[in-house]
């Protein structure tokens, strides 16, 4: 069973030589179990500080954050992190470092090993196993990475603009199985984006962050990448689609 | 780097081989002609070889005595040669089990390093031959001086290599492991050991030139069996040739160590530079 959000009263501000800089207006927030909330922003609004704090990373100057109930103090294995640089360790080969969330939970190698490559078949990474990552491109390594959170087993997934460096038809079909991946298992997903399109294509609630100090300006649920009924290359397509979209250009914009 | 050195690697050698060639020519020269007295001053290269194969061989006395000894000092010259590895072999393995563990401590508990930093910064500022007589004083003129001086020689330069290199782990490759689920030992043991890895073997190669400097050095004191104790030994009995096939194998076996060092790193860090 995957696991909410819930953000409360929450600001933060860096300190800064002469001052503080706020990074963070006032944030309140529920995610509910199984959504896939999409948040953009103009860059350097605060996105990677909330999800930082959400992560455990770092604390919030003000406010609370609880994750199933529970408040978060530092980082956990309910909470994968997918972030912006694949971050794998180039120790290990591609099938070892998606195996590393299980080895750590004290997992036989043998069962740990068949974990990852049912992952990595998951993301059509099985012909990468054996390689090292520094021997994959920029997308295969996004992959190896997003294989290595899955195969942790979080209830809730946080992903810093993971496809933000790569090029658009990599990028639309990482999509498409993110998509495909989160109607299969139902986890509750928060993805950050500067990207509209992207936003809306997979987001089942989008929401847009206003400019430092960001706060949460437009909040609203979109239906279509929960409807199962439709299939990831038709989303784009949909009238509604370029209406949403416009409505969420229009409050970055603002 | 690594493209123009393999493009050019046969000329290298070529060239090497070549101003070997010279270097003994005019060796040879400088040695006939004598213009040091008395003669034995100057050895030939041909002496200095005749000197090694005997150190390495039963040889008869000569001087008209009829006995044969056992290479010098009643050791081949490759068995001193052997001792004074084993000797920084010891002093470099503590090196490294006091060395990596303190190191990784004193790089993850920021108290810790700024508490014992000083220390092992000021041991490392330190020639070690500064502190010889004391171990004198402690350990007696034996082995075990040896392996302490080593020790004190190897272990600063790699502790501090390992802290150096868990500060310089990357936030964020922490931050994936523990949102994997990793304890604090289990960072230390997934993440922060190996990815600093290549700094520990920088660390260990500096320390290994150090501790043979200190070795050669240190085998003034009580020093046979070992190849530094043979050098200075030979060079005040008059045995020059001897000495400078000493000096030589002393030479070309720091050289070795060190590309041993590197093919090690090669095979253990095979990312290094390339994540
Ligand atoms: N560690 C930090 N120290 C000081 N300022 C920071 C730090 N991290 C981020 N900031 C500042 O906070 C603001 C928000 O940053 P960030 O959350 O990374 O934005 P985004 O991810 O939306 O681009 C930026 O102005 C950035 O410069
Ligand atoms: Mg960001």
């Amino acid at each position: 069973m995957s696991k909410g959000i819930a953000v409360a009263g929450l600001e933060h501000a860096f300190p800064a030589r002469g001052g503080a800089v706020a990074a963070l207006g006032r944030i309140d927030l529920d995610i509910a179990p199984g959504e896939l909330v999409t948040l953009a922003g103009p860059s350097g609004c605060g996105k990677t500080t909330l999800l930082r704090m959400i992560a455990g990373f770092a604390s919030p100057s003000t406010g609370s954050i609880s994750v199933g109930g529970v408040p978060v103090t530092g980082p956990g294995v309910e909470r994968g992190v997918v972030f912006q640089q694949p971050n794998l360790y180039p120790w290990l080969d591609v099938r070892r470092n998606v195996a590393l969330g299980p080895r750590l939970r004290g997992v036989g190698r043998a069962e740990r090993l068949a974990i990852a490559d049912r992952y990595l078949d998951l993301v059509g990474l099985s012909d990468a196993a054996d390689r090292r990552p520094y021997e994959l491109s920029g997308g295969m390594q996004q992959r190896a990475q997003i294989a290595r959170v899955l195969a942790g087993d979080p209830e809730v997934i946080l992903m810093d603009e993971p496809y933000g460096a790569l090029d658009a038809l990599t990028r639309e079909r990482l999509q498409g199985e993110l998509l495909s991946l989160w109607r299969a298992t139902g986890k509750t997903i928060l993805f950050i984006t500067h990207s509209v399109d992207e936003a809306v294509f997979l987001g089942s609630r989008v929401l847009v962050m206003s400019p430092r100090p960001g706060r949460i300006v437009l909040d609203e649920l979109v239906p279509f990448s929960a409807d199962p009924d439709l299939a990831p290359d038709e989303i784009r397509a949909l009238p509604k689609f370029g209406a949403t979209a416009a409505r969420v250009r229009a409050a970055i914009a603002h | 780097m690594p493209t123009r050195s393999s493009v050019s690697a046969p000329r290298r050698w070529a060239g090497l081989a070549l101003s070997l060639v010279v270097l003994l020519v005019v060796w040879s020269v400088v040695a006939a002609a004598d213009l040091v007295q008395p003669h034995y001053l100057t050895p030939s290269p041909l002496e200095v070889w005749h000197a090694f194969v005997r150190a390495n061989s039963h040889h008869a006395v000569g001087g008209g005595i009829d006995r044969v000894v056992r290479g010098e000092e009643n050791y081949f010259l490759w068995e001193h040669l052997l001792v004074s590895l084993r000797r920084i072999g010891l002093g470099l393995a503590l090196g490294v089990v006091v060395g990596v563990p303190l190191g990784l401590l004193m790089g993850s508990v920021r108290w810790i390093g700024d508490l014992v930093g000083p220390y092992v910064d000021f041991l490392r500022s330190l020639p070690p031959l500064a502190y010889i007589g004391f171990l004198v004083a402690w350990f007696g003129i034996y082995d075990t001086l040896k392996v302490w001086l080593l020790f004190l020689a190897a272990f600063p330069p790699i502790t501090l290599a390992t802290v150096n290199g868990v500060r310089g782990v990357r936030l964020d490759q922490l931050n994936a492991v523990r949102s994997l689920g990793a304890s604090r030992l289990q960072t230390t043991r997934h993440v922060i050991l190996p990815a600093t890895l290549p700094d520990i073997l920088s660390g260990l190669r500096v320390a290994v030139g150090f501790a043979w400097t200190t070795v050669v050095a240190a085998e003034l004191v009580n020093g046979l069996p070992g190849i530094g104790g043979l050098a200075y030994l030979s060079g005040t009995q008059n045995k020059i040739a001897l000495s400078v096939a000493c000096i030589l194998v002393i030479g070309l076996t720091a050289i070795a160590l060190d590309a041993v060092i590197r093919s090690i790193e090669k095979l253990v860090v095979p990312w290094r530079g390339k994540a």
